[in-house]
C-alpha cells in the first residue's frame, strides 16, 4: 500500500467514528429526553400534593372556624330561648286574675235557647 | 491519488467531520429543546388538571358543610319555639286547674249563683234536646237541691216554649255524678239513647278548648306572627 492508500483509510476511519459519536449524541439526547417527560409527571405530582394539602389545611381550619360559630349559636338561641320562657311568666303572673275572672264568668254564663229548628 | 495534496485531503475530512458534528449539535439541541417543551406542556397540563380536581372537591365540602350550618341552625330555632309554645301551653293548664279549684267552691260559697246555674244547666239541657222525658243525675250533695229546683224548671221550660211544651224529669237517685266536680248535670233522655254533658267541669274543658286563641291572648298578648284574625 502506498502513503496515500493509507491515508485515505485513516481519513474513512475518522468519518465513520465521528459518524459513531454524533449517532450516540442524538441517541442520547433522544433518552434524555423521555426521562425529562417521565420526570414531568413526578414533578407535577409533587406540585400537585403541595397544593392539596394546601387546600386541605385551608379547609380544616375553616372547619373549625364554623364548629365554633356552631355552638356559640347554640349557646345564644339558648339563651333568648330562657328569656322569652321567663317573659311568659311575668305576663302570666301579671294577667293570670283577669283571665281567670273571664274564664269563671264564662262558665257561669249559661245561655238558654230553643233548639233552633223549633217552631213555636 | 492525483488532484488533492494530502493536506487537502485532510482539511476536506476535518471538514466532513465538523460538518457531522455540527449537524449532531443541531439534532440534540433540537431534541433538547423538544423535550423541554415537552416536559413543560406534560407537566402544566397534568396540575391544572388536579388542581381544578382538588379546588372543585373543596367546593362541594364547604357547601355541606355550610348546608349542615343552615339545617342546625334551622333545627335549633324550632326547638326554641317548641319549647316556648310548650311552657305556653303548661301555664295555661295550670291555670284551668287553678280556675277549676276555685270554682268547685262556688257550690259551697256561693249558693244562690250554684242554684241558679242548677237550674240553668238543666234548662238548658232540655231546650236542646226537646224530649217530654228526662232523666238528671247530679252529684250526691246536690240531690236534695235538685229535688227543690225540679218545679221551678218545668215551669220554665213550658214558659220558654211559649206552652207548648212540657217536661217530667227524673232524678237518678241510683248513679250520681262523683262528687269532687265543680257541679252541673247530665241530663239523658230515650233510655240512655240522648245524654248531654251539662257539668261545670266539661263546661270548662269546652271554653279551655274554644277559647285557647282568646285566653293566650289575654295572657301572653296578641301574636305577632298570626295573619288572620277571623
Amino acid at each position: 500500500m502506498t502513503v496515500g492508500m493509507a491515508q485515505k483509510t485513516e481519513g474513512i476511519q475518522q468519518l465513520l467514528i465521528a459518524e459513531k459519536k454524533a449517532t450516540e449524541r442524538v441517541v442520547d439526547a433522544r433518552k434524555r429526553k423521555a426521562q425529562r417527560i417521565k420526570a414531568a409527571k413526578r414533578e407535577a405530582d409533587t406540585e400537585i400534593q403541595a397544593f392539596k394539602n394546601e387546600k386541605d389545611a385551608q379547609y380544616k381550619h375553616y372547619e373549625a372556624e364554623i364548629l365554633g360559630k356552631k355552638s356559640d349559636n347554640e349557646i345564644q338561641i339558648q339563651q333568648v330561648t330562657t328569656k322569652k320562657v321567663q317573659e311568659l311568666d311575668v305576663m302570666l303572673k301579671k294577667n293570670s286574675t283577669t283571665a281567670a275572672d273571664a274564664v269563671k264568668s264564662m262558665l257561669f254564663k249559661i245561655d238558654i235557647q230553643l233548639h233552633e229548628n223549633v217552631k213555636l | 491519488m492525483a488532484g488533492m495534496s494530502d493536506a487537502e485531503v485532510q482539511g476536506q475530512i476535518a471538514h466532513m467531520i465538523a460538518f457531522i458534528e455540527q449537524e449532531a449539535s443541531e439534532k440534540v439541541e433540537e431534541i433538547e429543546c423538544k423535550a423541554e417543551e415537552e416536559f413543560n406542556l406534560e407537566k402544566g397540563r397534568l396540575v391544572t388538571q388536579a388542581r381544578t380536581k382538588i379546588i372543585e372537591h373543596f367546593d362541594k365540602k364547604i357547601k355541606q358543610v355550610e348546608l349542615q350550618k343552615k339545617i342546625q341552625h334551622s333545627n335549633l330555632l324550632n326547638a326554641s319555639r317548641l319549647q316556648v309554645l310548650k311552657h305556653k301551653e303548661r301555664l295555661v293548664n295550670n291555670l284551668f286547674e287553678t280556675i277549676s279549684k276555685d270554682s268547685a267552691r262556688v257550690s259551697s260559697d256561693d249558693p244562690k249563683k250554684y242554684k241558679q246555674a242548677l237550674s240553668d244547666l238543666t234548662l238548658q239541657a232540655l231546650c236542646r234536646v226537646l224530649e217530654p222525658n228526662v232523666t238528671v243525675q247530679v252529684r250526691q250533695q246536690d240531690l236534695q237541691l235538685m229535688k227543690s229546683l225540679l218545679p221551678g224548671i218545668k215551669e220554665r221550660y213550658t214558659g220558654i216554649s211559649q206552652g207548648k211544651y212540657q217536661v217530667e224529669i227524673a232524678i237518678d237517685e241510683q248513679n250520681f255524678l262523683p262528687s269532687d266536680l265543680i257541679g252541673g248535670i247530665v241530663l239523658t233522655a230515650q233510655g240512655g239513647k240522648i245524654t248531654i254533658n251539662n257539668t261545670l267541669d266539661e263546661r270548662l274543658k269546652h271554653i279551655g278548648r274554644q277559647m285557647q286563641p282568646q285566653i293566650r291572648e289575654m295572657l301572653f298578648g296578641p301574636n305577632p306572627n298570626r295573619t288572620f284574625m277571623d
